[in-house]
């Protein structure tokens, strides 16, 4: 997570584990946003924690997190949050197994005047995290259409 | 609150540990009738995903295993299949390698200082809380992390895992150059780092000194260990990786799903931080030892809430150590080691941000993993944590039930513990019959 990857512009970060299940889908959306779009749109994916997030955004106009959720409705439902002026819904935590989570960040982003101009986020709510767990078919159906959703946010 | 022997405690989540996992305390009185540190998910999974593989494939799968120390997994996992490939990586390659590794020891403990264990000392909740009237500090962390980040994005090819990791070396050896961009921001974070020794030295540290046996590894080069050494310990044990298994055990337990580490016939021990600054700090840099016997920890720290302070020690050593790496730099060539499969066993062993790494790999004539076998720092020292908890808290039951709980959460991020290295989620409860 380089400083000030944005650039100005739009930036698209995917976090998440490739080997554990669903934790995956953030990663794939980045990964998609960037093939359609390499032109229009900086997309990044981040497997470590995400407190480096604070530096990848930095001057950015517009900030989408991507990160797959613990079930709390159906595997498969998607969040879309706008996280600029208030902090993420407690009852809806990223199944994340990082030290300081996406919420934290984020919040330590704003004590710290540190947000980008505009910051969403995309929750992705998955069933299986487990190690060596496929993607399930719920949150694979789910990523293309949050693929299109970001491309429409940033305007691609 | 009175004691009156009828007491129940229970707090579902705890904060700023990583992964998932829980603490459970029960007492009569000042009694401690139990204390456990579970934890739920062992890397069992991850050593069944590395069945079968190929052996070039172990350094990218066990990475996975850890947010914040990726790099740890992957050095031990080249260690151990060199091992028993019986190939020993040319002098720049290794240089390279602790270069790499000093990156993560930035990362993770400035995360650890600032982020997860500093709110414990000053009152806060969260680092969130604590930036809105501490901003400057917060700050200083982030700036130390993000220093680490570089580096370990420069050599490791990327930040988001470092894919230019090989067994026998790197992919591609980085230019002179481009590591020269990195000593300002290295010089400026170690004038940072002092900074961060003097902070950490002012906070008042709860008492608690067990008598740990404590375990790092000790290398023959004279150097601090961090990517290489001897297994060695405070009561006089020195081995190599590969008798791994004559001094150690892995006994499973009812409470948790992680296997509980103890030297045979003796029982629990200490590894992490700690442990290596009290068996090594003579091979500190001057300007590290320095620090330290400013910091009132020049002959030894053995009380685990100083643990803070002994890795801001080692935020300053990794500093400086970066620095004369990037000073010594000569690019590895070629950047890898030739390897050619043969069937057999080898082991491997780092020293992690929070302790000694050992990984066991076996291997087949056409170069797959027929087994694999890992144990990560935290459930080393899972027992030293639960002997903890009990001496604390049997020492401080007068305690209310809040500040208790406060106090054994603090006791467990002494450890900084990377439960997902072993599992997930952490949940804390402190029961009082």
């Amino acid at each position: 997570v380089s400083a000030g990857a944005a650039g100005g512009g739009a930036l698209v970060i995917g976090l998440g584990n490739p080997v554990r299940g669903d934790d995956r889908a953030g990663l794939e959306v980045a990964r998609r946003v960037r093939e359609r779009a390499p032109d229009a749109v900086r997309a990044i994916e981040v497997e470590r924690e995400p407190s480096g997030l604070i530096d990848a955004w930095e001057g950015a106009r517009l900030a989408i997190v991507v990160d797959a959720a613990a079930a709390a409705s159906r595997p498969g439902a998607v969040h879309r949050l706008d996280a600029s002026s208030r902090p993420l819904p407690p009852g809806l935590r990223p199944a994340s197994t990082h030290a300081l989570g996406l919420a934290e960040t984020i919040e330590l982003a704003r004590a710290l005047g540190r947000l980008p101009e505009r910051l969403l986020v995309y929750a992705i709510e998955g069933e299986r995290f487990e190690a060596g767990a496929a993607i399930s078919p719920a949150v694979e159906a789910a990523i293309d259409g949050v693929v299109e959703r970001v491309l429409a946010d940033v305007g691609a | 609150m009175p004691d009156d022997g009828g007491r129940t405690i229970r707090v579902e989540a705890l904060a700023r540990v990583e992964g998932e996992g829980s603490m459970y305390v029960r007492l009569r009185g000042s009694e401690v009738l139990d204390a456990r540190f579970e934890i739920f998910e062992p890397p069992r999974l991850f050593e069944a995903l590395l069945r079968g593989r190929a052996l070039s494939e172990a350094p990218d799968i066990t990475a996975r295993i850890c947010g914040i120390c990726p790099v740890a997994y992957q050095m031990s996992a080249c260690r151990a299949i060199e091992d028993a490939l019986g190939v020993a990586p040319a002098g720049p390659v290794e240089e390279l390698r602790r270069l790499i590794y000093c990156g993560e020891w930035l990362e993770s403990h400035a995360l650890h200082v600032y982020m997860l264990h500093a709110p414990d000392f000053l009152g806060f909740e969260s680092a969130f809380t604590m930036a809105a009237e501490h901003g400057e500090i917060v700050e200083r962390g982030l700036r130390t992390k993000k220093v680490g980040n570089e580096l370990i994005d420069l050599v490791g090819g990327r930040a988001v895992h470092p894919i230019n990791v090989r067994v026998g070396g790197f992919y591609r050896a980085i230019a002179r150059r481009d590591l020269e961009r990195l000593r300002d921001p290295l010089e400026r974070a170690r004038e940072d780092a002092l900074e961060t020794v003097r902070f950490a030295a002012s906070l008042s540290f709860p008492e608690l000194e067990p008598d740990y046996e404590y375990v790092a590894l000790r290398a023959d080069d004279g150097r601090y260990p961090i990517e290489r050494g001897r297994i060695a310990s405070s009561g006089g044990i020195d081995v190599d990786a590969s008798e791994f298994d004559d001094i150690f055990e892995e006994r499973q337990v009812a409470h948790s799903n992680a296997l509980h580490s103890l030297i045979r016939g003796r029982g629990s021990y200490l590894a992490g931080p700690m442990a290596r600054f009290n068996l090594n700090r003579e091979r500190l840099s001057p300007l590290a030892l320095e620090a330290a016997r400013e910091a009132g920890i020049g002959s030894g720290c053995d009380n685990p809430f100083q643990s803070i302070v002994v890795r801001s020690i080692e935020i300053l050593y990794a500093l400086d150590e970066a620095l004369r790496l990037i000073d010594a730099y000569e690019p590895p060539d070629p950047p890898a080691a030739e390897l050619e499969p043969v069937a057999a066993v080898g082991h491997g062993v780092t020293e992690a941000p929070r302790g000694l790494l050992y990984h066991r790999y076996e291997l087949t004539a056409d170069g797959r993993i027929a087994s694999a076998r890992i144990v990560p720092p935290t459930s080393q020292n899972q027992l030293a944590i639960e002997e903890d908890l009990r001496d604390f808290v049997a020492a401080n039951a007068e305690l209310g039930d809040d500040e208790l709980t406060l106090r054994c959460e603090q006791a467990i991020r002494n450890y900084d513990p990377c439960i997902s290295c072993a599992t997930h989620f952490l949940r804390l409860e402190v029961e009082r019959e």
